[in-house]
């Protein structure tokens, strides 16, 4: 459902004060604006309640319809006075007995809204400059259309209503007015050539904070950002949107900016949740000089929708895992938090972290997934415990096979070897790291496996893990 | 049961129920536990590892204990749960994980500082911010320190419904010198809630009320010998001298495979009469890569 209001003699911004009061999805057209109405009958009641309250905001006597398009909301409150509403399935009908000259005024209105929206309109505004896409091949073609006088061709022919025009066969209608006269024929049909352009802000979620005295250190800054982040939040809230990235921009007293950008891994407007978040990033990259200026900009994205399920257990909220993340990674340092994922390549133990993210839409775990492993035989699978920097190890080697382990590390066990199994080759990536080695599995007097690795290119022993 | 029915209720109206003894019912049926997906496991276990509960697995190298604890996080993860490994000197090993059956994707792994052969060799990557400067006590008790925070962080925010810890290569001494606080801080915070917190290390070092103590690789001394049932098919207890027993394939040295370990394993908890005895075999797994 769509409501249309048309008041040329009231001021844009009352307008758009107008619509943002009963709805964030609107779309001002000159003096004609559009309203999404979809969901607001939860609010205000049916169509003809709807009408009623935009008629006693606007307190004039404003030209109102709503109906299931736009297209027909917007030509029946260009040419009806008052209130209408307008049945879903009824909207050819509502128009027919309009007059085409509705439709010439609809189109100038649209005309007037792109060129006033266009980029050409601005710089040549400030500064005289306009891109030649703008000057020539576009603006010939609109001054063309305005030069057309269709309304005296279907005056020729007869054509008087809108319903009338509706009637008329599509092909004979493109052949004699082309696509000016297809896209009239669609509006008298009531159907929408576009989607609703929703308006949008410049700058609707940026707060900044110009503070007396400078600053210093992350608890005066946190009552700082509470103050900001807690009526974006509320905004944020209004609009059904949550924080997609979350950017804070510090002047210090050098006149330096220091700005901190974060992307969040979900929507999310709690504003502790997203002070928390900036006081972890800050205390993990804290500014160098006191700060004068505090400035908060939320890059918004449509609320999550969730379908919760009884069956299975509760997923964490995605508020408490990037909590929890930037105080990990605050307390551990950057790339020591995440998931580990596989990387295409056969260097052994070739990884790279992602970030650990809990997935919105969860399937449920099938019933093979959730079955016993080795119910039968008690057996598990062999735990590597690989070091990270390889412990270079002295070896005795004899007929080519190692029988002698000595190494300098605390807690490592040294001495004759008593099983050996190997060597496993590989070698790879010459055309980057390349490595080459042989890999030797090897046990100990009291027990231990260790995985020994050679360098082939250096030819040194290292201790690359212990099977456990 | 009366006896212990009539000091808890003493102990409340003294309101001294928190700190010696559990305000909460014990937690009954299939929820209470985090099964290993094993079911000879997991009827020693009592079903599996116990939530809101502190659990350990202790054991000598390479005697399978890290292989126990992976087991418990891919079962975990195939359940669709989310897992959480507490790296303390970063030993953990993605490849080998995935090929033991851990779904990557939902493990949060904390790794803590790798260390290099001198002690003094630091990651720069690892120190950012003004935290990680200085700070009281050696290097490593520092990394330890590090370690149990991050423990105490995930525990609190209740993501993860398993976490393990990896302690097996602090020191005895650095163990030692933890304060006693430390685990009774991790056994309320998960009290009553989803999370079972896992303890790998080398030698016992905690353990909650409800929690289980699995020990690998250790002569069964003193104890009951295992029932029929609670032994696989055709395995045989290890003799007293030797605990645990690489298990090779291929009879030339050509030929010589890594084949896995045979274990002990005895599993003890605090009302249990008697520690129940099993034997485990670890087998090598080749690594599947992508």
């Amino acid at each position: 459902m769509f409501a249309a209001f048309y008041s040329p003699s009231t001021p844009t911004a009352v307008l758009i004060d107008t619509a943002r009061a009963f709805t964030p999805r609107f779309e001002q057209v000159g003096p004609l604006v559009l309203l999404d109405a979809g969901g607001l009958s939860r609010l205000f009641g049916t169509a003809q309640e709807l009408g009623v309250h935009l008629r006693e905001a606007l307190g004039a006597t404003p030209r109102i319809a709503l109906a299931a398009t736009q297209t027909t909301a917007a030509l029946l409150a260009l040419g009806r006075p008052g209130l209408t509403v307008v049945e879903p399935g009824q909207e050819a009908s509502a128009l027919a007995p309009l007059s085409v000259s509705v439709l010439d005024a609809y189109d100038r209105i649209q005309e007037e809204g792109s060129r006033a929206d266009s980029p050409g309109a601005t710089p040549k505004a400030e500064g005289g400059w306009s891109h030649p896409r703008h000057t020539h091949q576009a603006s010939r073609s609109t001054r063309r259309a305005g030069e057309n006088h269709q309304l005296d061709v279907l005056a020729k022919w007869g054509i008087r209503t809108v319903g009338a025009l509706a009637a008329l066969p599509g092909p004979d209608v493109f052949e004699r007015l082309g696509d000016r006269g297809v896209r009239w024929q669609a509006l008298a049909r009531g159907e929408d050539r576009r989607p609703m352009v929703p308006w949008v802000d410049a700058a609707p979620f940026e707060a900044s904070l110009e503070l007396e005295w400078p600053i210093e250190g992350l608890e005066p800054l946190s009552f700082v950002l509470a103050r900001l982040l807690e009526p974006l939040a509320e905004r944020l809230e209004h609009a059904d949107r949550g924080a997609a990235v979350l950017s804070t921009s510090l002047r210090l007293t050098t006149k330096a900016v220091f700005t901190r950008t974060l992307q969040l891994p979900a929507p999310m407007r709690d504003p502790k949740t997203l002070r928390t978040l900036i006081l972890l990033d800050l205390e993990t990259h804290p500014p160098d000089a006191p700060i004068d200026i505090v400035r908060v900009f939320i890059e918004p994205t449509p609320g999550r929708i969730l379908q919760w399920t009884l069956l299975d257990r509760a997923q964490p909220a995605p508020e408490q895992v990037s909590t929890l993340l930037a105080r990990l990674t605050a307390l551990m340092g950057e790339g020591h938090v995440g998931s580990p994922s596989l990387v295409d390549s056969w260097r052994p133990g070739a990884f790279e972290m992602q970030e650990f993210r809990v997935a919105s839409s969860e399937l449920r775990a099938d019933d093979s997934a959730l079955a016993p492993l080795n119910s039968e035989l008690l057996t598990l699978n062999s735990a590597l415990r690989r070091f990270r920097f390889p412990i270079p190890t002295r070896v005795q080697v004899r007929e080519g096979r190692p029988v002698r382990v000595v190494t300098d590390r605390q807690g490592m066990a040294s001495g004759a070897i008593v099983q050996a199994a190997g060597p496993w080759r590989t070698s790879g990536e010459w055309w980057s790291e390349p490595w080459d080695r042989d890999e030797w599995d090897v046990s100990m007097a009291d027990g231990t496996l260790y995985r020994l690795v050679v360098e082939r290119s250096i030819g040194q022993w290292f201790l690359e893990g212990i099977v456990d | 049961m009366a006896v212990r029915a009539a000091v808890e209720a003493l102990l409340r109206e003294k309101k001294l129920d928190r700190t010696l003894t559990s305000a909460l019912p014990e937690r009954l049926g299939e929820d209470a536990v985090s099964p290993l997906g094993i079911s000879a496991l997991d009827s020693g276990l009592a079903g599996g590892l116990p939530r809101g509960q502190v659990s350990e697995v202790v054991g000598p190298a390479s005697s399978g204990r890290t292989s126990l604890a992976w087991a418990a996080l891919g079962a975990a993860t195939r359940r669709c749960e989310y897992v959480a490994l507490v790296d303390t000197f970063d030993r953990f090993d993605p490849p080998a994980a995935a090929a033991c059956g851990i779904d990557l994707s939902r493990l949060l792994w904390v790794r803590g500082q790798a260390i290099s052969k001198t002690s003094g060799a630091l990651d720069p990557a690892w120190l950012p911010g003004v935290r990680a400067v200085g700070g009281p006590g050696t290097f490593v008790e520092r990394v330890i320190d590090r370690a149990l925070k991050s423990l105490n962080l995930i525990v609190q925010s209740g993501v993860c419904t398993l976490v393990v810890i990896d302690l097996i290569d602090v020191p005895a001494v650095a163990l030692r010198r933890l304060p006693a606080a430390t685990w009774f801080r991790i056994e309320r915070a998960i009290e009553g809630q989803d999370t079972a917190v896992v303890i790998l290390a080398a030698t016992p070092v905690a353990r909650s009320t409800g929690g289980r103590s699995i020990a690998l690789g250790e002569v069964p001394t003193g104890s009951a010998l295992p029932t029929d049932n609670a032994l696989p098919i055709g395995s045989t207890l290890p003799t007293s001298n030797a605990p645990r027993q690489v298990l090779w394939k291929g009879e030339h040295d050509r030929t010589r495979r890594l084949g896995g370990v045979r274990t002990s394993l005895s599993i003890g908890a605090a009302r249990w009469s008697r520690a129940w005895h099993v034997q485990v075999d670890t087998a090598v797994v080749v690594e599947a890569g992508l």
